[in-house]
């Protein structure tokens, strides 16, 4: 075993990255679109990789037919080693009549009629790696269930339970068109991150077109057969999952056998999250998401931001991002964003998160999270650009706040180390600075005089 | 009747690190040395006034020491020695290009800088010059009302001075192979006992250009009204040369 600074290389770095390459190579045509620390990469695999490792929640979008649902389909299948066939009958398609039965469980009926209460489970609600197709065309309320499940990991139906311990969540979502709902924002912001899945170009699509189906690699009558039989019985949940695991490590081994990739076992994966969470913020990445996070919910007139309430003219931070903002940052914010920058370190295979992690998953934990306020969207919605626009502004607000924090660090951690001095009973004053996280710090520092 | 506890002495039932209300928000910042305090442009401010105390008080010094001979006598023994008076307190600041050119406006700021005698003025702004870290300079001097003199006085090989306005009296005197542009006119004696390097004077030069020079070249884009009693070296009008040459005789009106 490796180790590099702090972290335990176990070379499942490696072993998730022949997963993109093979992904990337073999199954989902793309381009890369997405830099970091030199390298290129493609957003929707890089993230849904991340997703599925961090049992996060991905919100794909983009034009029908352009592999939304394939590419995280093709993750699931390699990070949870199942059989495509397994994952398409584990799927939730949104449309407007879909139910609750469908989706969670429903009775069972031959017990029923003999006056005995069971519960059949859905395979959605059993498999780990989850994917709602066409989330926006479900009505609102069949949302909400679905993302209140995956956000407890619990499924309730007929007064049982069962609990997924691991689980991750991909949702497409199509541009609006006259068969979509919209998500309310309270659902979106439970996604941890919004990638696209962007045309390849005219050439790849071409041999995708020209070619047969590559994804038979991914198949296996037998093991699918298995995995249903299993998902069927009626053993307890928490052994029915160690069943689940001795089918999918042989569907693993198979497809290492065949294709030459590794797909990653249950306990790979738990090795991975752990050497994740041993993965610290360097203190110029804290740094900047505090500066991030108080740009994103300040506000000096009304004390914090609020969808209902619109700053005005004339206020002393109208050059900050509070400014061009309707809405108020969530906690979930900063909890996506070390959750993906983590993972992306451990990728790297570096020791600490750096800035250039966070500000590497920032735009795609930002996107759809904020809402602009009308005259920002006017100015900038005919700018020249590659991304899909609520990911370019969210790219340009990083952007920005990284020129900032680039001209205040210094200044910003010593107002952080002075704050964290005073806390601890220093007689000191806060550091004074034009940002409102200078503000924020004051806050905290008055709130804690007065509790003592 | 009892009276609510107040809220700090309510307990949670967790245990202190439990607690988000009791937590240190800041705690990951707790071993970090504070280099600075005060925000950054004050700190650039603070600093850039630092400079300019001390670079002031240099000038206050040189006018102390050695004003009366500057502003009464202006005999080149006096000049050279003024300028020692003043190469030493600028050699002990640490300045750049900008510090001189906040000097430069300062000099009319009586609240300031008390006194703008030409003569000193000149000597320190040179001295200021010939030993800034920086090799090309500009000073924007046409603004001023007061036409410094001696600027460029010394100018050493490898630099080059801009002055952006008028020179004075004496301006580039005793130049040492530097190059010394003025952008409008400069007055009499410019290039006196220049050894070597280039004065460029885009406008007019006044009487006695070149005295005693010993080498470089003068370049007037105007006219010359008078040539001085030249050693060595050139002297050039509107890119004619006129000296050495037979155009011209020393201090001739025309």
């Amino acid at each position: 075993m490796e180790r590099t600074g702090n972290v335990h290389k176990n070379g499942y770095q490696k072993q998730v990255m022949e997963i993109y390459q093979f992904i990337s190579d073999r199954l989902y045509f793309n381009r890369p679109d997405v830099e970091i620390k030199g390298e290129k990469y493609n957003s929707a695999i890089l993230f849904s990789l991340l997703t599925s490792l961090k049992k996060g929640k991905e919100l794909i979008i983009g034009e029908p037919g352009l592999g939304k649902t394939t590419s995280a389909e093709y993750v699931c299948s390699l990070v949870y080693q199942f059989p495509l066939g397994i994952i398409w009958s584990s799927e939730v398609s949104g449309h407007p009549e879909q139910t609750e039965e469908k989706i969670v469980g429903r009775p069972d009926l031959g017990k029923l009629n003999k006056g005995i209460e069971d519960v059949v489970w859905s395979n959605f609600s059993q498999i780990p790696a989850k994917i709602v197709d066409e989330i926006n065309r479900l009505p609102e309320t069949k949302q909400s269930m679905i993302l209140d499940g995956v956000d407890r990991g619990n499924w309730e139906y007929l007064n049982e339970m069962i609990i997924n311990e691991e689980y991750c969540l991909f949702a497409t979502a199509n541009y609006q068109d006259g068969g979509t709902n919209t998500i309310i924002a309270p659902l979106v912001d439970r996604f941890d991150v919004l990638v696209e899945s962007r045309y390849p170009g005219a050439n790849l699509s071409f041999l995708i077109g020209k070619g047969k189906r590559r994804d038979s690699v991914l198949r296996h009558p037998k093991y699918e057969r298995d995995l249903h039989r299993i998902f069927k019985s009626k053993v307890a949940y928490e052994k029915k999952i160690l069943h689940l695991e001795e089918t999918c490590d042989a569907f693993g081994e198979y497809v290492h056998d065949t294709a030459g990739v590794k797909p990653i076992s249950k306990q790979a994966r738990e090795e991975i999250r752990a050497e994740m969470e041993s993965l610290d913020l360097e203190l110029d990445a804290s740094a900047f998401i505090r500066m991030l996070l108080a740009e994103f919910s300040f506000c000096e007139r009304y004390g914090q931001k609020r969808v209902v309430e619109n700053c005005e003219e004339g206020c002393h931070y109208t050059e900050y991002l509070c400014h061009e903002i309707k809405n108020c940052a969530s906690n979930r914010l900063p909890t996506s964003i070390k959750q993906y920058a983590q993972g992306l370190a451990w990728l790297l295979g570096d020791s600490e998160i750096d800035i250039e992690h966070v500000t590497s998953v920032v735009p795609y934990t930002l996107a759809h999270r904020t809402q602009w306020k009308d005259e920002v969207l006017s100015q900038k919605e005919r700018t020249k650009r590659d991304d899909p626009f609520v990911l370019f502004l969210a790219k340009e607000a990083v952007r920005r706040i990284s020129q900032r924090y680039r001209e205040q660090s210094e200044h910003l951690k010593d107002a952080l180390a002075i704050g964290s001095k005073i806390f601890q009973g220093e007689s000191l004053e806060p550091l004074e600075g034009d940002h409102p996280l200078y503000i924020e710090i004051k806050k905290d520092i008055e709130a804690q005089r007065i509790r003592k | 009747m009892k009276t609510p506890p107040s809220p700090k002495n309510i307990s949670t039932g967790l245990p202190d690190e439990e607690a988000f209300s009791a937590r240190n928000p800041f705690e990951e910042f707790e071993t970090l040395t504070c280099r600075k305090t005060g925000i950054p442009l004050d700190r650039i401010v603070e600093s850039a006034e630092a400079v300019m105390g001390r670079i002031r008080r240099g000038y206050e010094k040189l006018l102390e020491e050695e004003a009366k001979e500057l502003v009464w006598m202006v005999q080149y023994n006096t000049i050279i020695k003024a300028y020692e008076v003043a190469e030493k307190y600028v050699k002990e600041i640490d300045y750049t290009i900008e510090d001189i050119e906040d000097f430069c406006f300062a000099l009319e700021n009586t609240q300031r800088i008390p006194y703008l005698i030409p003569g000193p003025a000149g000597v320190y702004l040179s001295a200021l010059c010939n030993n800034a870290k920086e090799e090309e300079m500009v000073l924007k001097l046409s603004e001023l009302k007061t036409e410094i003199n001696l600027i460029g006085f010394r100018l050493p090989s490898g630099k080059r001075l801009v002055i952006e306005g008028d020179g004075g009296d004496f301006t580039g005197i005793g130049l040492e192979g530097g190059e010394l542009i003025v952008e409008g006119s400069a007055k009499n004696w410019t290039g006196a006992g220049m050894k070597g390097g280039k004065i460029l004077v885009k406008k007019n030069i006044g009487l006695h250009t070149g005295e005693w020079m010993m080498g470089g070249e003068i370049y007037v884009g105007g006219r010359v009204r008078g040539l001085g009693n030249i050693v060595e070296g050139k002297v050039f009008e509107r890119d004619k040369l006129v000296y050495p040459g037979k155009a011209r005789y020393p201090n001739l009106y025309y």
